[in-house]
C-alpha cells in the first residue's frame, strides 16, 4: 500500500505494527520519534512492541534507555489500575447491576494488545443510570471521596454530563471516573445507554463486563471527535486501529459496525475515525466498508471543512515548533463546535460564562 | 586547601555566544547520566548559565539529547509590562512562568522535575552524592538536613561533586552516576558557603523565589572533567543540622536506611521489583551514621575521620 497519505510525521507509528521498520532509522529519527511519542502518550507502547519482537535491544543506547524508563513507568501505572480494578469490585459488594470496563480498563480486562504500554490516566467504567448513585454510595463508605467542587461544577456533572466527578482514594493512585453513559445525555448527539447495556460481553476478570467490540470501536471514536481539545490525541486513533485490527478479522464486525453507529447516532464520528485510520495508520478497513462509513456519517460540505479541519489539528507539531496559527485556529474551530453539540444554547451561555468568571478569578 | 583546578576546555562560549545559540538551535549541558539540550529565548539566562556550569555549555549541535528544554518569553501584553519566563518540555510544563529574571532558578526546578519523572532506567534517590576513592558518600535530603550546605563545603574540600539532589543508582552495574548540576543554595546558607570558602564560584542570588534566596555553587573543573565517572556506593550519612550543637557521628539502624533511602526516592515505587533489590543492596552494602553538627569544619574532619573505615569496608566487600 501506497504510505503517500501518511503525515511525514506520523509515519513511525508503523513501528507499532511492524517494530522491525526501526532498525534503519538514524539517531536522528529516533531523537524525534522518542519526543513525540512521548507527547502523544505512545512511548510506552512502542518501548512494549520493540520489546516483545525483542528488537528492544538492537535500539541505540539513548533511545533505548527512554523506551525501557517509559516501559517501567507504564507498567507500574498499569499495576496501579489492575490493582484497583481487582478491589473496586469487592468494595462496590454484591450488585444486582452490572460493572463495565471502559477505554484502557477494557482493553486490559481483554488481553489486548493495545493495552500493553498503554499510560493510564484514570479509571474508566460505566454502571446504569439507574444505579450510579448506589455505586457512588457504595465506594464513599470504602474510602473514595469526591473532588472539592463548586456549585455549577456538581451541577455541571449531575445534570449535563456522563459521568460523575472523579473520585480519589488514598491508597489508589489513580482516579475514578463513574459513567452512565459515553457521551453526555444533552449532547445533540444523543446515545442511548441501554442499546449498549443490552449488548453487553464478559471481560477475563470475573465481576467485570466490558461493551460489545463494535460499541467500544464508537465509544473510541465518540470521544475523540465530539471532544473538547483534540491536539496530541493521536494515541485514540491508534486505540481505534487496534480495534479494528483486532475485531476486524471477521466480516460480520464491518458491518455490523457500520449499523450500530447509524443505530447509536455516532455515524458521523465513526466516518472521522475510519478516514484517519485509514490514511493515517493504514487500517486494514474493506474498502467497501470505508465507502459506506464515509456516505452514512459525513455529507460532501461537512467532509469538506472537518476533514482539513480535524487534521490541521490531530497532526502533532514538529517538537521544536509552537504551533502555529493555522493549528491554533482550527483547534478554536472544534471547540466551538464541541460546545455547539454539547448543549442548547440555553445551558452553553450560562455554563460559558460561569468558566470565563471562574477563569478572570482565578488569575486575578 | 583548594578544589582541583585541571585546565578547562580551551574553547569556553562567551554569554554572548551562547545567548544567540539558545535563541536558534540551542546549546547542549552534558550532566554525565543524561544530556540536556536547552533553547532560551529569554536573553536573561545565558550569563548565569554560563557562571554555573562551567566548562559544561556546548555550542556545538549534538545528535542526541535526553531532555529537550525550552525557556520563553511570556507573549502578551505581559511581555510590555513584566517579562516573564516559561518553561516547557516536551509540551511539559511544570511551573507556573517566573519573572525574567529568575530564568536560571526556573531552568534549574524545571529540569529537576522532569529528569525526575523521566529517567526510569536508573533509581533516583534524593540525596546529594559525592565521591573519594572511587565510592560514593550518599547522604539523603531530609527536612533541615543542611545537606546542601554540607554537599557544597565537601565538595569544596576535594571530594567530588556528583549531585547535590540526585543520587542516580544505576541498578544494573551498581553505580552512583553523576548528574552534574550547580548546588543550589538556599537562604543562610549562601553566607555560610561564602564565608567557609571565599573563592567559591556561586553564581546570582535570587530574591523572593519560591524556596526564599537561591545561589547556585558551580561545580570544580575536577568534578566537570570527571562527570563521565561513576563511584562504588561507599556510605550513607544522614546529616542534621542542629544550632549549637557539638558534632555528633552515631550509628544508623539499616532499617532506617532502607526506609529513608526508599521512601524519599524520586521513582521508587515506579521502579518496581528493580527499585526494592536496589535499595536493600545499598543497605547491606553501605555501613550508615547519622551526623549531627553546627560547625562546618568539625563535620567535615568527622567526615575524613570516619572515611578509612568506609574504604576497607568496600575493599572487603569486593575482595573474592
Amino acid at each position: 500500500m501506497s504510505k503517500s497519505g501518511v503525515p511525514s510525521q506520523l509515519r513511525w507509528l508503523g513501528a507499532l505494527v511492524t517494530p522491525a521498520c526501526t532498525q534503519a532509522w538514524t539517531l536522528a529519527q529516533w531523537q524525534t520519534v522518542i519526543r513525540v511519542s512521548r507527547r502523544l502518550r505512545l512511548l510506552g507502547r512502542l518501548a512494549e512492541a520493540l520489546d516483545r519482537s525483542g528488537l528492544l535491544a538492537s535500539v541505540p543506547e539513548g533511545p533505548r534507555r527512554h523506551l525501557l524508563a517509559e516501559q517501567r513507568y507504564a507498567r507500574w501505572r498499569t499495576q496501579q489500575m489492575l490493582w484497583g480494578l481487582e478491589r473496586l469490585p469487592q468494595m462496590l459488594g454484591r450488585v444486582d447491576y452490572p460493572l463495565v470496563l471502559l477505554k484502557g480498563a477494557a482493553y486490559l480486562g481483554q488481553d489486548l494488545g493495545i493495552g500493553r504500554g498503554r499510560l493510564p490516566s484514570d479509571i474508566d467504567i460505566l454502571v446504569p443510570k439507574a444505579h450510579i448513585e448506589d455505586a457512588q454510595t457504595r465506594l464513599l463508605a470504602r474510602g473514595w471521596q469526591e473532588t472539592d467542587l463548586d456549585a455549577h461544577d456538581q451541577r455541571y456533572y449531575r445534570e449535563w454530563s456522563h459521568e460523575l466527578p472523579p473520585m480519589r482514594h488514598a491508597l489508589h493512585g489513580l482516579e475514578l471516573d463513574l459513567h452512565h453513559n459515553i457521551l453526555p445525555p444533552v449532547a445533540r448527539v444523543h446515545v442511548d445507554a441501554s442499546l449498549l447495556l443490552a449488548d453487553l460481553r464478559p471481560s477475563l476478570w470475573p465481576g467485570w463486563m466490558v461493551l460489545a467490540p463494535v460499541d467500544q470501536v464508537l465509544h473510541s471514536a465518540a470521544h475523540l471527535f465530539h471532544d473538547s481539545d483534540v491536539r496530541d490525541r493521536v494515541r485514540d486513533l491508534v486505540d481505534i486501529d487496534g480495534l479494528l485490527r483486532h475485531f476486524g478479522q471477521e466480516r460480520v464486525f464491518w458491518d455490523a459496525l457500520v449499523a450500530r453507529a447509524r443505530r447509536l447516532g455516532l455515524h458521523q464520528s465513526l466516518a472521522l475515525a475510519m478516514h484517519f485510520c485509514s490514511t493515517w495508520l493504514q487500517s486494514p478497513i474493506p474498502r467497501d466498508i470505508l465507502e459506506r462509513s464515509r456516505v452514512q456519517g459525513l455529507s460532501r460540505p461537512e467532509a469538506v471543512w472537518l476533514i482539513p479541519l480535524f487534521d490541521r489539528v490531530l497532526r502533532p507539531t514538529d517538537p521544536d515548533a509552537t504551533p502555529g496559527l493555522r493549528q491554533t485556529w482550527a483547534a478554536r474551530t472544534l471547540l466551538l463546535r464541541h460546545h455547539w453539540g454539547r448543549m442548547p444554547v440555553r445551558l452553553l451561555l450560562p455554563h460559558l460564562l460561569h468558566k470565563a468568571r471562574a477563569r478572570s478569578a482565578a488569575s486575578a | 586547601m583548594t578544589t582541583d583546578q585541571r585546565p578547562r576546555p580551551a574553547v569556553e562560549p562567551v554569554p554572548g555566544d551562547v545567548r544567540s545559540a539558545m535563541s536558534g538551535g540551542g546549546v547542549w549541558l552534558d550532566l554525565g547520566l543524561l544530556t540536556v539540550r536547552v533553547r532560551s529565548t529569554v536573553p536573561e539566562l545565558a550569563a548565569p548559565l554560563c557562571s554555573v556550569y562551567p566548562g559544561m555549555v556546548e555550542i556545538d549541535p549534538r545528535d542526541w539529547a535526553d531532555l529537550h528544554v525550552e525557556l520563553a518569553e511570556g507573549a502578551g501584553p505581559r511581555r510590555w509590562l513584566r517579562r516573564q519566563s516559561r518553561f516547557t518540555c516536551d509540551g511539559e510544563r511544570p511551573f507556573e512562568p517566573f519573572p525574567a529574571d529568575h530564568a536560571l532558578p526556573l531552568f534549574e526546578w524545571g529540569t529537576n522535575w522532569v529528569l525526575a519523572r523521566r529517567m526510569n532506567d536508573v533509581l533516583l534517590l534524593h540525596a546529594g552524592v559525592l565521591e573519594r576513592d572511587g565510592l560514593a558518600l550518599v547522604m539523603p535530603a531530609l527536612p533541615g538536613s543542611g545537606k546542601s550546605t554540607l554537599t557544597a563545603a565537601l565538595s569544596l574540600r576535594g571530594w567530588r561533586l556528583l549531585s547535590d539532589e540526585f543520587g542516580a543508582f544505576d541498578p544494573q552495574t551498581n553505580q552512583f552516576r553523576a548528574v552534574l548540576k550547580p548546588v543550589a543554595l538556599k537562604n543562610r546558607s549562601i553566607e555560610v558557603i561564602r564565608a567557609f570558602e571565599p573563592t567559591a564560584v556561586l553564581g546570582p542570588e535570587f530574591a523572593k523565589t519560591r524556596k526564599g534566596t537561591v545561589a547556585h555553587l558551580a561545580p570544580s573543573a575536577a568534578a566537570v572533567a570527571l562527570r563521565g565517572v561513576p563511584a562504588s556506593p561507599g556510605a550513607v550519612v544522614f546529616p542534621r543540622w542542629q544550632s549549637g550543637s557539638a558534632t555528633q557521628w552515631l550509628p544508623a539502624r539499616p532499617k532506617v536506611v532502607f526506609t529513608t533511602l526508599a521512601f524519599n526516592a524520586f521513582n521508587y515505587a515506579a521502579m518496581g521489583a528493580s527499585g526494592f533489590q536496589a535499595v536493600v543492596r545499598l543497605t547491606r552494602r553501605c555501613p550508615a551514621w547519622q551526623l549531627i553538627y553546627s560547625d562546618l569544619d568539625d563535620a567535615l574532619h568527622t567526615l575524613e575521620r570516619a572515611w578509612p573505615e568506609v574504604r576497607e569496608r568496600a575493599l572487603s566487600e569486593s575482595a573474592p
